[in-house]
């Protein structure tokens, strides 16, 4: 098979993704008043509704609702106030009902967009001239001047339903259905509130795709309505995608990716998928609407189903439940609890605390290191922005616990140059989980450095009189051995009982040599 | 049109009722009667009007709140299990799924 | 001595707060009319003796420790077999569901204990309440108390037989097209089913969820008052979604005049083929019997009523297809033993499970539901559904009820109605206000002329009008009183009447 980059110079894949999200933050089932289940016991979590016993009925969570209003709006979708619950009927006993209560063709929140920013080589996937007609609904994709680009990726819908329950299935491999002479339910998850986004076929390379999950999970974990556990399965996505050659309008057949349990597998499992079409496409074959199983471990997808004919689903609008007409009242709360959200808190930190750009999307990407930071902000203060964004992204992701003040000193120190930056993972190892005072180890272990001049000049002259050839060398031109000097100073320095700032040292070198 | 025996055992097939050759005839000639019966519907002119799915005037919105009930409605084990054909465990048991034919979901 | 066939809820219940009789007497008086009634009846699949009598118990307990009882205390009371009541099997008198233990119970079971009833026994009805004649039963049929020869109408034919034969004093129903208020006709008590969303729907096994409605049988207005008071006092059921609040002043609204209302009747419908004349006879004796308390008599007109079947028979059946998808025999029901597959286990858990009229129910709304078919027929019976509702509307803004037959005529003869289509036009002047959701009774106006059998009104009201409703079946309840022969409410068929009972 020929690699994607040489793929797409000749294919342009259309790509959608369908993303399931429990909301694993609220506290009971989407009908009933179950507690949502996390590690417990087989069947521990049931009730006559989630269980489907006769005569049982449903009424809705009014926070799972809130939350998808919530995600509507953070996806910049329309909120429709009239919908109903819907009934999706098949025969599966992971259906305690043999039918998903679901939403029918208005779901709560419809027609949405999440812009992604692409940049560097992945930005040249994309092809510049699209193949399909542009709908009234498009969203034009604006380029840089360095090919990257900002894509608007229309989201159809997001609508609310329930979750399944967990099969176990017995005598086959690897515990997989196919091969299995049994299965065993747990209805502990049936009834979980789902929600599930679908967006238009706007995503045109892997990467987007990636992006794009990443981008979601980003804005759902920001929210707080999912622990968005791709690993878990608390977020799952499917993926499809279909190819046509570049300039080409008409869609192509397209083809499901399902067990995608990580971004890596998703980018993966489109890029094999793309390249397999490709080499099939070009051998004159047909590519077969099917749904394909991602196996990650061999890196390719193998066939599921082939889909024949379109399925039936008996869709009707559920009697037992009432239709939803939101108020104003209902859909401002929604908005009211929706915190800043991580593009906009990126912005703020570029314009405001003038981080760098990727530092600042990296923080305020993941709720839990942008609360993180904002707290260690405030006892740093606002001048070690940059330092603490350092420290943020650069170091604790090696540390398992480190606190917004341990976080707050050690940026603090390295400001005031007080320590160096290979001191501080030194200071940061050893207060990882355990509460004590950057400041304390830094005492303890003498690694403060002096930056007082008074104190360092009498060390510089003493080098420079003793190294009288790496003077002229430099004075030659060769720059390098001031690197040999700053080390001497240091030695000399340490002799003398006080640690010495490389930086300083460098400084006050360069004085007198260029003097 | 009517329905042929084909048809009906289809929706027989989806409706998990297995049905052997006479009860098809049997029940084909049921639907044809009774979709006769639904004629009335077709025949009217129902342009811009509304449906009713529920007959319960304007009320809308009902939700519950979303506060863990342990103990009113939660089924301990033995109830949940209770009427159950098949259990393993604290498992319903079904056998294989596949041995139908039929491919995953 | 008293007998219990003589006694109301209501004589019931004082007579156990006064300690005239405990309630563990009255249950075992019920117990001994059911043991005297019943072979011949058959109205119940499981009589709850130890359950009846730790209720009555307990009720006794309450009095004893001077605690205040509740309106129905004592009432020996049947359940049909489709209300959950833990401690009971819930049958729906099909094989499906033969031998499932309930694990909890209904909402409007647990109102009636809540208010002092006694549960007696679960009662007989057409399976999965699919039927007007209890004949579909997957156990056995049961007989009307006024002609051991003839159904006592359905679906809910047991409790209505279980009343009319003095085993119970009140029973519950439920009506999804006419299965309290018909088999009330056919034997000859009262039968109301209330609007859609006064009564919690909850732990009533569905047939059609958008049309079921529970509701009580007695052979009193007044019983059935009570009844309805025990149902909505407690407000609405937060498990029932479609469930709302209705104030609960049944009992107290039932002596009220009725002189200055006015009757709405609907000529064509006195014109409806298969309408007999003992019937048309009676429902013109009780226009006469409304006109002479002062109340006055419009015509008014329901246009699209006569497309109720056929708007009925998508519906329900679609709902039934729905609602019955989960007896596939994995979490419970019948489960064909010995299956290699789940899909064999399924089709034939199914197959053997649910006698004729269920899987044709649940094949139609299978057909009707399937994509292309649904936009032919589903969606605009729908729409026939608010045309009809509409035609309500115009009609109660000229009357407060309207008065038109329940059943087109009198209890017939086991197997005599045997094509399912011709069965389902027995519900003729029942289904439309399952279709609109408004409340309906059927009141007992004595024996036909022709066939000397039980023979009715309905009255039908608007949405949450109930208590008028009542109001006005209490006014042709003391007509029928006055006209004489009946005495106090309507009797115990007079082949029970004085069997076991004594109190």
């Amino acid at each position: 098979m020929r690699s994607l980059p040489e793929v797409l110079e000749d294919w342009e894949a259309v790509i959608g993704l369908e993303v399931h999200t429990e909301l694993t933050t609220l506290d009971t089932k989407m009908f009933c008043n179950c507690r949502l289940s996390h590690d417990d016991e087989p069947n521990a979590n049931v009730c006559p509704v989630c269980l489907g016993l006769p005569g049982a009925l449903p009424v809705p969570n009014r926070r799972a609702i809130q939350s998808i209003v919530m995600a509507g709006l953070a996806t910049n979708c329309q909120i429709m106030r009239r919908s109903m619950f819907y009934r999706k009927h098949y025969f599966y006993p992971d259906m305690a009902k043999n039918f998903q209560t679901t939403q029918g063709p208005v779901a709560f929140c419809m027609h949405g967009h999440l812009d992604l920013e692409v940049a560097g080589e992945h930005a040249r996937e994309r092809p510049r001239r699209e193949g399909g007609a542009p709908d009234d609904r498009t969203l034009p994709i604006v380029r840089a001047e360095d090919g990257s680009y900002v894509a608007p990726i229309r989201i159809l819908r997001i609508h609310m339903e329930e979750d399944a329950a967990k099969m176990v299935h017995a005598g086959g491999a690897e515990g997989r259905i196919a091969g299995a002479n049994e299965s065993f339910i747990d209805y502990n998850r049936c009834g979980t509130p789902l929600i599930e986004l679908v967006t238009e076929p706007d995503l045109r390379t892997p990467e987007e795709a990636r992006l794009f999950m990443e981008k979601l999970r980003q804005t759902f974990l920001a929210l707080g309505i999912s622990d968005c556990s791709l690993e878990s399965g608390s977020m799952r996505c499917d993926g499809n995608v279909s190819l046509r050659r570049r300039g080409e309008t008409r869609l192509g057949t397209k083809t499901e990716m399902k067990n995608i349990n990580s971004f890596k597998s998703l980018h993966d499992a489109l890029e094999y998928e793309i390249c397999r079409q490709a080499e099939v496409l070009e051998e004159g074959g047909v590519v077969f609407q099917e749904t394909r199983h991602w196996e990650p471990a061999r890196r390719r997808t193998v066939v599921m189903r082939v889909k024949e004919t379109a399925d039936d689903y008996r869709l009707f609008p559920d009697p037992d439940l009432a239709p939803f007409d939101l108020s104003d009242a209902f859909v401002e709360e929604a908005r009211s609890r929706i915190p800043e959200l991580p593009d906009a808190k990126r912005d703020r930190f570029v314009t405001t605390l003038g981080l760098k750009r990727p530092d600042a999307a990296q923080i305020a990407g993941d709720p839990a290191t942008a609360a993180l930071f904002e707290r260690a902000l405030d006892l740093a203060g606002e001048k070690t922005a940059g330092t603490l964004a350092n420290v943020v992204v650069n170091l604790l992701p090696a540390y398992a616990s480190v606190s917004a003040s341990q976080a707050a000193s050690v940026a603090r120190l390295l400001a005031a140059d007080a320590i160096s930056f290979a001191q501080a993972r030194e200071v940061l190892e050893a207060v990882d989980g355990s509460g004590r005072d950057p400041e304390a180890v830094v005492d303890e272990r003498g690694l403060r450095q002096s930056t007082d001049e008074g104190t360092l000049r009498p060390v510089v002259d003493v080098v420079l009189e003793r190294c009288p050839d790496q003077v002229r060398q430099y004075r030659d031109g060769n720059a390098k051995v001031l690197g040999f000097l700053v080390g001497q100073c240091m030695k000399a320095s340490k002799a003398a009982g006080v640690k010495g700032n490389p930086k300083l040292f460098n400084q006050l070198l360069r004085g007198r040599l260029e003097a | 049109m009517a329905l042929s025996t084909e048809d009906v055992a289809g929706i027989a097939d989806y409706a998990r009722i297995a049905l052997d050759a006479q009860e098809l005839e049997e029940m084909t000639a049921y639907l044809n009667d009774a979709v006769r019966l639904l004629e009335p519907i077709r025949a009217y002119g129902l342009k811009g009007v509304d449906p009713t799915y529920h007959p319960i005037g304007d009320l809308s919105n009902v939700m519950g709140r979303d506060v863990v009930d342990a103990s009113e409605r939660a089924l301990p084990l033995d109830d949940a299990l209770r009427n159950a054909g098949s259990v393993e465990g604290r498992y319903f048991r079904v056998p294989s799924i596949l041995g139908d034919g039929e491919g995953d979901r | 001595m008293a007998s219990l066939d003589e006694l109301s809820c209501a004589q019931i219940a004082r007579g156990v707060a006064a300690g005239d009789f405990s309630a563990v007497e009255v249950a075992q008086a019920s117990l001994s009319a059911i043991e005297a009634r019943e072979p011949a009846v058959r109205a119940l699949l499981q009589v709850t003796a130890e359950l009846a009598l730790a209720a009555a118990g307990a009720t006794d307990e309450r009095r004893a420790r001077g605690e205040a009882l509740g309106p129905l205390a004592g009432v020996p009371t049947a359940f049909k077999d489709n209300m959950h009541l833990v401690g009971t099997r819930t049958t729906c008198a099909s094989r499906m569901l033969e031998g499932y233990e309930s694990v909890f119970t209904a909402s409007c079971v647990q109102r009636m204990i809540d208010a002092g009833a006694t549960p007696m026994a679960k009662a007989n009805m057409d399976e999965f309440a699919f039927g007007s004649s209890t004949e579909t039963s997957a156990f056995h049929p049961t007989a009307n108390p006024w002609d051991l020869e003839r159904v006592p109408g359905g679906s809910s034919g047991g409790s209505a037989a279980a009343v009319a034969a003095g085993e119970v004093t009140l029973s519950l129903g439920s009506d999804t097209g006419g299965s309290i208020r018909q088999p009330a006709s056919l034997c000859g008590v009262v039968g109301l089913k209330p609007s859609y969303g006064l009564v919690s729907r909850y732990g009533v096994v569905a047939f059609g969820s958008s049309l079921d409605q529970v509701g009580p049988f007695g052979r009193r207005v007044e019983d059935v008052a009570l009844a309805m008071d025990a149902l909505v006092g407690p407000g609405r059921d937060p498990f029932d979604s479609t469930s709302q609040d209705c104030r609960a002043d049944f009992l107290e609204s039932l002596e009220d005049s009725i002189e200055g209302m006015t009757v709405g009747v609907v000529p064509e419908l006195l014109e409806v083929k298969g309408l007999t004349d003992e019937v048309r006879q009676a429902v013109g004796r009780a226009r006469s019997a409304l006109e002479g308390q002062g109340a006055n008599v419009v015509e008014v007109s329901l246009p699209n009523i006569a497309s109720s079947i056929a708007a009925y028979y998508v519906i329900a059946p679609c709902e039934a297809f729905s609602n019955l998808a989960r007896f596939d025999g994995v979490r419970y029901g019948y489960q064909e033993p010995g299956c290699a597959t789940l899909a064999e286990q399924s089709s034939l858990s199914r197959a053997h499970g649910f006698g004729e009229e269920a899987k044709r129910r649940q094949m139609l709304g299978a057909y009707l539901l399937s994509s292309g078919v649904y936009d032919q027929y589903y969606y605009p019976a729908q729409q026939v559904r608010t045309l009809i509702t509409q035609d309500y509307a115009r009609a109660f803004a000229r009357c407060d009820v309207i008065l038109m037959p329940a059943s087109p005529r009198t209890a017939f003869r086991f197997g005599e109605i045997s094509d399912p289509l011709q069965m389902y036009a027995s519900d003729m002047f029942t289904i439309s206000s399952n279709i609109a959701g408004n409340g309906a009774v059927s009141v007992p106006l004595g024996l036909g002329r022709d066939t000397g059998l039980p023979v009715s009104a309905q009255l039908q009201g608007p949405a949450f009008e109930d208590r008028r409703l009542l109001t006005f079946a209490r006014a042709l309840e003391r007509a029928v009183d006055a006209g004489g022969g009946l005495g106090k409410g309507a009797p115990v068929a007079p082949g029970c009447a004085g069997r076991g009972g004594e109190l």
